[in-house]
């Protein structure tokens, strides 16, 4: 590890050349990316500052989107705002966790050299993500469905499930992890896959333990791949949209109405549009997502020296 | 080692726990499927039964005799295009972009990486106006550009394929350079193999992620012989959930995720192999 | 490799003739949002038309978010469809925009075009500013279904009497159900509740355009469902009530008259349709909405074809019983009157001219607004989380700043701003 660390110091103190070779290797996807992503983003960053139904052109407005929506409690789009991004934050608090832990869990296991079927419990584990969302949804509903469902009738629960709290939580948490393990499972048995024998063995024979060979090789080995799940597991939870609509449509009390079903109601609800509100709100999630994956970067950057 | 008695009881204890994760995986999936064959007055019968009180394929009758008149072997076809040359492309265009971000030093690399990756990161809402206008002056509107290309964009897969192509040792691509090897050999002979299992991962994503999307092709594909399966498939069948007819809904959801399963089952047993060979690799 | 290659090949021919594929400048090409069944329908209705072989066959897509959809092509100005299906409550907003072309120039040359032959609250929905700006399809609407089974079980028949079942009513059954049995469910309980309002003589908007849901009519429609629930009657909180109805649980679902096509699904389930409940027999609403054929600004479209267009309307004014089969009540007087519809469940609400009169279409322009907004409170309201007065006051509010957005900006739209004829 140290040898490697320094490695890449001594690459980072030689001379930088900016020269075109580069570019042969990023300028295809950098000129997607300035057409695709970097504009349309310019465009939405614009009209943040307007008033804009989708079909007029956009008025200018400046600041008043955001003065309004964080300085304004008087108007419903700070409420909305404030109570979507907190429900939101619980969404992130409750699944990227275990977004990250089981599959870890899992891939750990599934790297047991005694286990056979690995191909049949990794397909368990992923094909749930390829069932469409709303056919997804209904499922869950139906098994915690009192009147039909098995948690009631078989388990004996008495819960209204997905109309009382933290039971609606729960039963969106356990919705979306059902269909989103799978795709950071593989990730990490990809990145176990590359880590050698030798050192699993050069551990047994110091007598490591189990929970030290996890802690001392497997995590620092896959650290990258493991910083890329949790990021983009974060960035993700926090662009959660269909599952609380189709489980609870964001009840009770509005407490799963988490923000990006403000900010879609917004820009594509069922009146005329408020998009440069809706664009304004938008811009701020995304900085609390850019906030916390720079944090999550340093913590995981920090604790690998 | 192997006959250790350690070696047993995890084994052991690795097969109970991933036994019942997979159950409790198992089971919301298995009840879907026998829904499926279940009528609608089977399925709204107070009290809970896993199977049918009788087999029928009413579902997937009605679901299949509902799009008789659709185009559906075009759209299978057109999807089978999309899906593939995007794929193609993404792999492509990803492992070039990952490698100039992972192994090549050139000034402000990292700067300009995370600042590609921040600005991916706001979410993408009223960018659907501005993506259609730009499309629509490419000429792509109704032509299957207009959704295999503008994915690729994306940075997240750029991401995942960076950081793993950063967890490999600087000497590799070092002692080549030192014996004349130019960057794209060194990409190409030493960095992608080394690779190759989450470049499979990232074109299953790629892969799925585009058949299974619909919004974006229903704005850009509006003549309905365009169409991708997935998209058409929701303009016939999204009607469903609406009226809980649970019995078709589950059956449209299955028949839908045949394609997408047989790949991954498919590219799984390249993925298992790829992981056996890259056994060994030192740190 | 070999694969690999024939892959690609077959990739790059077939893109070919995809490029290929284009549209014929003859066609009428009508976007709508009729996704699943109701589109087939459609599209078996425009195959009738088109073997008539007309000048402007038309050629029909479905879009499952038409709005976006026609915002998205509005702002670059081209892939504009000639004709679209909309709801009745966003013709004064598209008016507003000029988004939406009239068809007074066109309904001198075609009789049948004129407001007595249709549902008049359909046909003044596309009436702004004295313009006539859509020509309307159907009517589709709340309606109450009721189990004849339960109701013959309880002895309730009639309650129907009159076609209108009460509150008092429903309330008399307090304490005569078996348990796990209820008298109404919540599906739709938003429609259900503005039509309430308005047989209380209450409205959504007033004379000036603002919207009025903290209202004490509205007040009193939360107060008597809340009432239903404290007595037990309505389904239970997290229970889907539309379930609940097809496993013959329920005795009366206030639904959609398209929710037949699931209910017809359950064998054993004998159920039949009448007016949504109301405070009296005497004053009795179903709220509905109205699919309207609209033609989109256009610069480019020919006046020829917009006779054509018009040639489409025609023609769907005498044929279009067919639509019935989506379980929609055709606007058309031509086709509700004829004895082919007599035959679908849903000419219940044709029957008499007291029966059109209470379908209630809101026209409202920020109609979309007031619905969502009551939407996210009334579960919560009903089921007692939260009180009458915080989730009306909420709703308003919403709706005022909602509003506010559109109007405040003083968007005095400048037309020259729009950019449609790019």
């Amino acid at each position: 590890m140290d040898k490697s660390m320094s490695q890449e110091g001594l690459a980072l103190e030689k001379k930088k050349k900016f020269n075109l070779s580069q570019w042969i290797f990023i300028g295809p996807h950098f000129i997607f990316f300035i057409v695709f992503i970097l504009f349309p983003m310019i465009y939405g960053f614009y009209a943040s500052f307007t008033r804009w139904n989708l079909i007029s052109s956009p008025t200018w407005v400046g600041l008043q989107n955001y003065q309004t929506i964080l300085g304004d409690p008087t108007s419903s789009f700070y409420r909305q705002f404030r109570r979507g991004l907190i429900n939101t934050l619980v969404f992130v608090a409750g699944t990227v966790p275990l977004q990250v832990i089981i599959p870890l869990a899992l891939a750990i296991m599934l790297q047991h050299r005694g286990i056979k079927g690995k191909g049949l419990f990794q397909a368990i584990f992923y094909i749930p993500g390829l069932i469409s969302v709303s056919a997804a949804a209904i499922v869950w509903l139906l098994i915690f469905n009192p009147r039909l469902g098995p948690v009631n009738n078989l388990l004996g629960s008495e819960v209204t499930w997905v109309v009382n709290q933290p039971y609606a939580w729960m039963v969106i948490f356990l919705m979306t992890l059902w269909g989103s393990i799978g795709g950071n499972l593989v990730i990490y048995r990809s990145a176990m896959s590359g880590i050698s024998r030798d050192l699993y063995e050069a551990a047994d024979i110091d007598g490591a333990s189990g929970t030290v060979k996890f802690f001392k090789i497997t995590i620092p080995m896959i650290k990258f791949p493991l910083l890329y799940t949790i990021v983009m597991s974060t960035a993700g939870a926090f662009n959660v949209y269909a599952q609380p609509l189709m489980v609870t449509q964001g009840g009770p009390e509005q407490t799963t109405h988490v923000l990006m079903m403000y900010i879609r109601t917004l820009a594509f609800g069922q009146g005329q549009s408020v998009a440069g509100m809706a664009a304004a709100m938008s811009i701020l999630l995304g900085l609390v997502i850019i906030v916390i994956a720079a944090f999550q970067f340093r913590i995981m950057y920090h604790n690998a020296k | 080692m192997d006959r250790t008695k350690s070696f047993v009881i995890t084994k052991w204890a690795s097969y109970i726990l991933l036994s019942i994760t997979a159950l409790i995986w198992l089971l919301p999936a298995v009840y879907a499927f026998t829904t499926s064959f279940k009528t609608q007055s089977d399925v709204m019968q107070t009290g809970f039964r896993l199977l049918p009180a009788s087999w029928v394929m009413d579902n997937y009758a009605r679901v299949l005799s509902n799009s008789s008149s659709a185009p559906i072997v075009r759209w299978f076809l057109n999807s089978v295009l999309i899906s593939t040359t995007h794929t193609i492309l993404m792999v492509i265009v990803v492992s070039l972009a990952a490698f100039g971000y992972a192994r090549l030093d050139f000034k402000y690399r990292d700067t300009m990486f995370f600042t590609v990756l921040a600005i991916s990161m706001f979410p993408a809402v009223v960018n659907i106006i501005p993506n259609y206008m730009i499309v629509h002056r490419l000429g792509w509107v109704n032509t299957p550009l207009a959704v295999i290309v503008p994915g690729i964009a994306a940075v997240g897969n750029v991401f995942l394929v960076r950081q793993f192509m950063t967890g490999l040792p600087k000497s590799y691509d070092e002692s080549a350079r030192m014996d004349g090897a130019s960057d794209f050999t060194i990409y190409l002979k030493i960095i992608v193999p080394l690779i190759k299992p989450v470049l499979i991962v990232t074109s299953i994503f790629s892969f799925t992620g585009s058949w299974n999307d619909f919004l974006w092709p229903t704005i850009v594909l509006n003549d309905v012989r365009q169409l991708t399966i997935t998209a058409g498939m929701l303009l016939l069948q999204d009607i469903y959930g609406n009226y809980m007819m649970m019995g078709q809904l589950m059956a449209s959801a299955f028949l839908a995720m045949i394609p997408t399963s047989l790949l991954f089952l498919f590219a799984q047993k390249y993925f298992i192999e790829s992981l056996n060979l890259n056994t060994g690799l030192k740190g | 490799m070999n694969i690999k290659k024939k892959l690609l090949f077959g990739a790059a021919t077939l893109s070919m003739s995809l490029l290929a594929g284009c549209g014929n400048s003859n066609e009428i090409v009508m976007w709508t949002p009729l996704t699943g069944e109701d589109g087939q329908i459609m599209d078996q209705m425009i195959e009738e038309y088109n073997d008539t072989d007309p000048e402007f066959p038309v050629s029909h897509v479905v879009t499952p978010d038409l709005y976006t959809q026609i915002y998205t092509v509005m702002n670059t100005g081209e892939g504009t469809p000639d004709l679209a299906i909309i709801h009745a409550d966003r013709v004064e907003g598209f008016v507003r925009f000029n988004m939406l072309k009239p068809f007074d120039d066109l309904m001198g040359n075609h009789p049948n075009l004129v407001e007595d032959n249709y549902i008049e609250q359909a046909w003044t929905a596309g009436e702004v500013d004295g313009s006539q700006y859509t020509i309307p399809l159907d009517v589709h609407s709340n309606v109450l279904y009721y189990n004849e089974d339960l109701l013959a079980e309880y002895g309730v028949e009639h309650f129907l009497d009159d076609d209108v079942l009460t509150f008092d009513e429903i309330m008399s059954l307090e304490g005569e159900l078996d348990e796990g049995h209820y008298a109404i469910n919540t599906s739709l309980m938003s429609w259900v509740l503005l039509a309430q309002a308005v047989n209380l003589g209450g409205d959504i908007s007033d004379d000036e355009g603002n919207p009025t849901i903290d209202t004490p009519e509205m007040r009193e429609a939360v107060q008597a469902l809340v009432e239903v629930e404290e007595a037990g009657l309505m389904t239970p909180q997290g229970e889907d009530g539309y379930a609940m109805f097809q496993g013959q649980t329920v005795l009366f679902s206030s639904d959609g008259t398209w929710s037949s096509l699931a209910f017809d699904m359950v064998e054993d389930l004998n159920y039949g349709v009448t007016n949504i409940y109301s405070f009296d027999s005497d004053t009795w609403h179903n709220r509905g909405s109205s699919h309207l054929f609209g033609m989109l600004t256009n610069e480019d479209r020919t006046e020829e074809k917009e006779e054509g267009v018009a040639e489409f309307l025609d023609w769907v004014y005498e044929n279009s019983v067919t639509w019935a089969e989506a379980g929609q009540i055709p606007a058309s007087r031509e086709v509700y009157e004829s004895p082919d519809f007599e035959n679908y469940q849903q000419s219940f609400f044709t029957k008499s001219q007291e029966q059109i009169d209470s379908l209630l279409i809101f026209d409202y322009e920020y109609y979309g607004y007031v619905e969502a907004a009551i939407n996210l409170v009334i579960m919560d309201m009903v089921y007692g989380n939260i009180s009458i007065e915080d989730g009306l006051a909420a709703a308003q509010q919403e709706v005022e700043d909602l509003v506010a957005q559109g109007h405040g900006a003083d968007i005095d739209v400048d037309l020259d701003e729009l950019d449609l004829e790019e």
